[in-house]
């Protein structure tokens, strides 16, 4: 909402200068959001251009009347009142001019004035520079003047050239059985039956509320108008509009709520200005028809609430003062109860709380002291998940992995080709209206984020991007329930970068630091050994350098080298990636830690290394030893895995590390020995491989 | 004493101290009490003097003695250390060379100020809440006091994944789901991701919010202006200024808008080079909070009597704060993760 100082002044007596006013207004829930400094034509007085944020429970305050009637609540300052013509009622004229609200429910009043012997000009220098100025373009001094009362009052006025109407019978009536109409921009709209029309007779002259059309406009040669002032439901006047994304500074007004107590004063207003300044003559015809003014709510306001609710006390008559200087009828305060009735331009005001509020504002939110509440012992509760991934965080910010938040949409193409850890079994969540196409489904996976942020740093030369992202991902679940998970994925490209004296050559990421990655991440959640490794991974994998990571069956992420042909297709240099359900690896993960003491012996360490063939998987070895039960061993471990010279072709050389260990009493070489001989003995045979000296 | 013995004495000691290396106090050894060493020479001397002399003299050399002795090991004990320091200092580095290490990995500036955020609040006894990102039209809007049809709506743009189905406007229907399945007293927090149909320098279609709320059976506005003042000094300074203004949300009343006085001009409108302060376009103040007392038609909705509890509610946006707190122009950057930009942070 748009308005000039001066213009502001011939409503309310203000002294304040622009600056302070702007404070003054912002400080009372009216923001000024912007304030320029004018020069008036002709006379070059100074004025000052306030642009106002006004809330949408606010319709009041989009006229100029109604922000007067807040200045002088906000500063005790007299309300002054405009020049009007005073309206008389003509029965005979009545007669010649009928209205019809055939939907009351939608249309509460409608009035109406007729001028003849209008002359149709350009309008006067001071009212076009303030439409102007207010973001209105002058037309002609009849169209002007409807809008200028418009800024003035609230009241959206529309104006039919009357020659033009084909009837003297205005219908107010729901659009049903006609199907489009031409508005005054030229633009024929496609009507639904809901939408709210004026007609003469049968024929739309008007979208309700929204916009007039373009048969019936003020034109040059306009001589005799009807203007209409009338009162239109916001809802049905805010689906017309959005649904014809046809916005207008009266739709504006009516959805958020137009005085309907204020039609036939701003006709009153409009009249004068037009007798004034476009030498019409009024025939003194206006018609009224107000089926249903609106009932206006009594509200018991206690005292000991305003109390409860401000933290600050306040007398009854100090309650009395603030709310009548707002125009609010207030009766004598009986036992701590006051009844307050608001005004027909305060829709908003309904309850004890609404009333509460305007007592707020208008004492002053900085005049409320600060307060710190009691203490509540029930709260501050530790958070499970927040720990969890706060330790995550810094372990991954240790092993030198910087943290990423993307997007969550994806394109349709982008979640045909990473469905994630919903294993390709997902549908998408769709978004009906997306940003652009590309983004009009939510993301299966993290990966591709990860994969344009490496694009991103790719461009400004970095050698190396580490990344992950712990974010949700989501799908559609059975019954058109939507299913989101929290997620972690990461990749690896190029070496980890060092700082200070080069050391040798920097080594590119293997699928062994990946794994080591994404084992990290279990071992911090104590589940490492619940999970089990498969070779079976998605198809976005190098097929020979990729594992997904089981628990009971059910896959619970995957890691690996991104496939080559894929890799190609993105045009980007060889990575690895890893993705989690950490959700679901949150849930199995134990909240508590057990101990084992510490042993009382020592133990005692024997390697042997064997020959198998290269395909040969190093963990059968481990899972068998462990298998065994053995109670003297403590831990076996693969440490050492080579193929090349020596070794023949086909073939690789796996090195083992057994610790033994009993918890009574210091083993004996010889037993040891026996025992570690033995082994390897079954190993050989079971296994086919060739014990290496 | 014997006039030539003192002399002799003295003279060896000052030797003693100026003795430079181990072989310097080795050869003055010898020179001294060898075999044939000056001071050997007079106690083998002292069987040629008269009887009546000899027990006076053999005192006097023999404390003589003693005291070079000592002299000798203590001079040696302080060669030995310099010659080992000296040698150690041949060892020397150059210290202006960079060390060594790995490139640490940094956590995301918005973590970092949504960490800050959590903390400063769990400190007054909040605890945190979740809720779904997508959400259905009842808790998103209806419950939280905006009609169907409600020019309230426009204040939030929507994403809408189905008719009924939507990419969450704010945090604040966690307030509802809290609130349904609890009983007061709340002291909650919820920090998430929220989404807007908007895009721009300053507009992202994802952000993250923090929303917060306390519900008792007295909780009062000057409540909220104190737990919320002590808020923004703790995450900004303690000097910052904070003013409440009255504004309006559908879920709230009385609803407040809360300022900082401007982290760039200090609040004097002013920028460094005497133009209006481009962050706060001149005015001195900051939008940083939305707040207000939980409207009674919410209470109504989860099932509490507006008449026995009362609460307040605010939401703040992370973005807003982390661009604040950091200088941070574009709010772009915190989702492109050009590595140049993150490793700023954490």
């Amino acid at each position: 909402m748009k308005f000039t100082f001066n213009w502001l002044k011939e409503f309310v007596s203000v002294t304040l200068p622009a600056e302070k006013l702007a404070e003054r207004l912002t400080m009372a829930g009216l923001e000024v959001e912007s304030l320029a400094r004018l020069r008036e034509p002709e006379t070059n007085q100074e004025d000052w251009l306030f642009e106002i944020a006004v809330t949408p429970n606010r319709g009041d305050c989009l006229g100029i009347s109604g922000l007067a009637r807040e200045l002088a609540a906000l500063t005790v300052t007299q309300l002054n009142s405009l020049p009007v013509s005073l309206h008389a009622e003509d029965p005979a004229g009545m007669k010649r001019l009928s209205v019809v609200i055939e939907a009351p429910e939608l249309c509460s009043r409608y009035s109406a004035s007729v001028i003849h012997d209008l002359s149709v000009q350009p309008s006067l220098p001071l009212m076009k520079f303030r439409l102007e100025a207010c973001g209105i373009r002058a037309i002609n001094n009849v169209v002007d003047i409807t809008n200028y009362v418009m800024l003035e009052t609230g009241q959206p006025l529309h104006a039919f050239d009357l020659e033009r109407l084909s009837a003297n019978r205005i219908v107010v009536r729901t659009a049903q059985g006609i199907k489009t109409f031409t508005t005054l921009d030229g633009v024929e709209r496609e009507l639904a039956r809901e939408d709210l029309l004026i007609c003469d007779g049968a024929r739309p002259i008007a979208l309700a509320g929204v916009m007039g059309g373009a048969d019936s406009e003020v034109t040059a040669q306009t001589r005799r108008i009807l203007l209409e002032s009338a009162n239109f439901d916001p809802v049905a006047i805010r689906r017309t509009t959005r649904r014809l994304g046809l916005h207008s500074e009266a739709s504006h007004r009516f959805e958020r709520g137009v005085d309907p107590g204020g039609t036939v004063a701003a006709l009153d207003r409009a009249v004068y200005l037009l007798v004034k300044i476009a030498r019409g003559n009024p025939v003194k015809v206006v018609a009224d028809s107000y089926p249903r003014p609106p009932k206006l709510p009594t509200i018991a306001l206690r005292n000991e609430h305003i109390e409860g609710l401000l933290g600050i006390r306040l007398a009854g008559k100090e309650t009395a003062k603030l709310l009548k200087s707002l125009g609010l009828e207030v009766e004598a305060e009986n036992n701590g109860v006051i009844k307050v009735q608001p005004p027909s331009s305060r829709p908003d005001l309904t309850r004890e709380a609404d009333l509460i509020e305007e007592i707020a504002r208008l004492y002053g939110y900085e005049k409320i002291p600060s307060t710190l509440p009691r203490v509540l012992c029930s709260g501050g509760k530790s958070d499970y998940r927040l720990a969890e991934e706060r330790r995550l965080r810094t372990f991954l910010a240790g092993e030198g992995f910087v943290e990423v938040i993307n997007l969550p949409f994806a394109s349709e193409r982008t979640n045909r080709r990473f469905t994630g850890v919903w294993q390709g079994a997902a549908a998408p969540v769709t978004v009906l209206n997306p940003l652009v196409q590309e983004s009009a489904e939510m993301r299966f996976s993290l990966v591709p984020g990860l994969i344009e942020n490496l694009n991103i740093n790719l461009a400004q030369k970095a050698e190396s991007f580490h990344a992950y992202h712990l974010g949700k991902v989501f799908r559609l679940a059975s019954g058109g329930e939507s299913e989101e998970r929290q997620s972690l994925a990461g990749i690896l490209f190029g070496p980890r970068q060092q700082l200070g004296l080069r050391a040798g050559e920097e080594k590119s990421p293997t699928f062994l630091h990946c794994k080591g990655i994404v084992e990290g991440i279990l071992d911090l959640l104590h589940i490492a050994d619940k999970l089990a490794w498969s070779a079976e991974t998605p198809r976005i994998l190098h097929p020979g350098r990729a594992a997904a990571l089981l628990r009971d069956g059910s896959t619970m992420g995957y890691l690996g080298q991104i496939h080559p042909d894929l890799q190609q297709q993105l045009g980007v240099p060889p990575f690895f990636l890893f993705e989690l359900d950490f959700e679901e690896l949150l849930q199995y993960a134990p909240r508590r830690i057990k101990t084992r003491s510490l042993p009382r012996f020592p133990s005692v360490e024997r390697d042997f290394a064997i020959v198998v063939d290269e395909r040969f998987p190093s963990g059968q070895i481990v899972s068998w030893i462990e298998s065994l039960g053995e109670a003297l061993i403590e831990q076996v471990q693969v440490f050492d895995h080579y193929a090349g010279s020596p070794i023949p072709q086909g073939k690789k050389s796996l090195a083992y590390k057994i610790s033994y260990r009993a918890d009574d009493r210091t083993l004996t070489d010889t037993e040891v020995n026996t025992l570690h001989q033995d082994l390897t003995n079954r190993i050989e045979k079971l296994f086919g491989a060739q014990l290496r000296s | 004493m014997n006039e030539s013995l003192a002399a002799l004495r003295q003279d060896i000691l000052e030797r003693i101290e100026h003795c430079k290396s181990e072989t310097e106090v080795e050869q003055l050894r010898v020179e001294v009490l060898g075999r044939k060493g000056k001071l050997t020479l007079l106690l083998r001397g002292l069987k040629d003097l008269p009887a009546e002399e000899r027990p006076r003299v053999g005192d006097e050399l023999n404390q003589s003695r003693r005291v070079i002795e000592e002299r000798l090991e203590e001079r040696l004990e302080v060669v030995r250390r310099q010659s080992k320091e000296h040698a150690l200092r041949e060892e020397t580095v150059d210290i202006t060379l960079p060390g060594t290490r790995w490139e640490r990995g940094r956590i995301h500036p918005l973590t970092l100020v949504t960490d800050q955020i959590i903390e400063i609040f769990r400190g007054m006894g909040f605890e945190i809440a979740r809720g779904p990102d997508i959400e259905d039209d009842y808790h998103n809007f209806e419950a939280l006091n905006f009609p169907k049809d409600h020019p309230a709506r426009d204040m939030q743009d929507t994403f809408f994944v189905s008719n009924d189905r939507l990419l969450r406007t704010h945090t604040s229907p966690v307030q509802i789901r809290t609130m349904e399945s609890r009983q007061p007293p709340l002291q909650i927090i919820v920090p998430g991701a929220v989404y807007r149909h908007d895009d721009d320098a300053t507009h992202s279609p994802m952000f993250h919010q923090v929303e917060g709320f306390m519900v008792d059976q007295q909780v009062a506005f000057s409540d909220l202006k104190g737990v919320l003042t002590h808020f923004l000094r703790q995450i900004f300074s303690d000097e910052t200024g904070v003013r409440f203004r009255p504004s309006f949300f559908p879920f709230t009343e009385p609803s407040a808008e809360i300022d900082i006085q401007c982290v760039i001009c200090g609040g004097s409108g002013v920028s460094a080079e005497g133009q209006n302060c481009r962050v706060c376009k001149g005015t001195g103040w900051l939008e940083i909070l939305g707040a207000g007392m939980i409207d009674p038609e919410v209470f109504r909705f989860v099932g509490y009597d507006p008449d026995k509890v009362s609460g307040f509610a605010f939401g703040m946006g992370v973005e807003r704060i982390a661009m604040l707190k950091y200088g941070i122009e574009d709010i772009r950057l915190f989702f492109q993760n050009d590595l140049r930009f993150l490793r700023q942070f954490g």
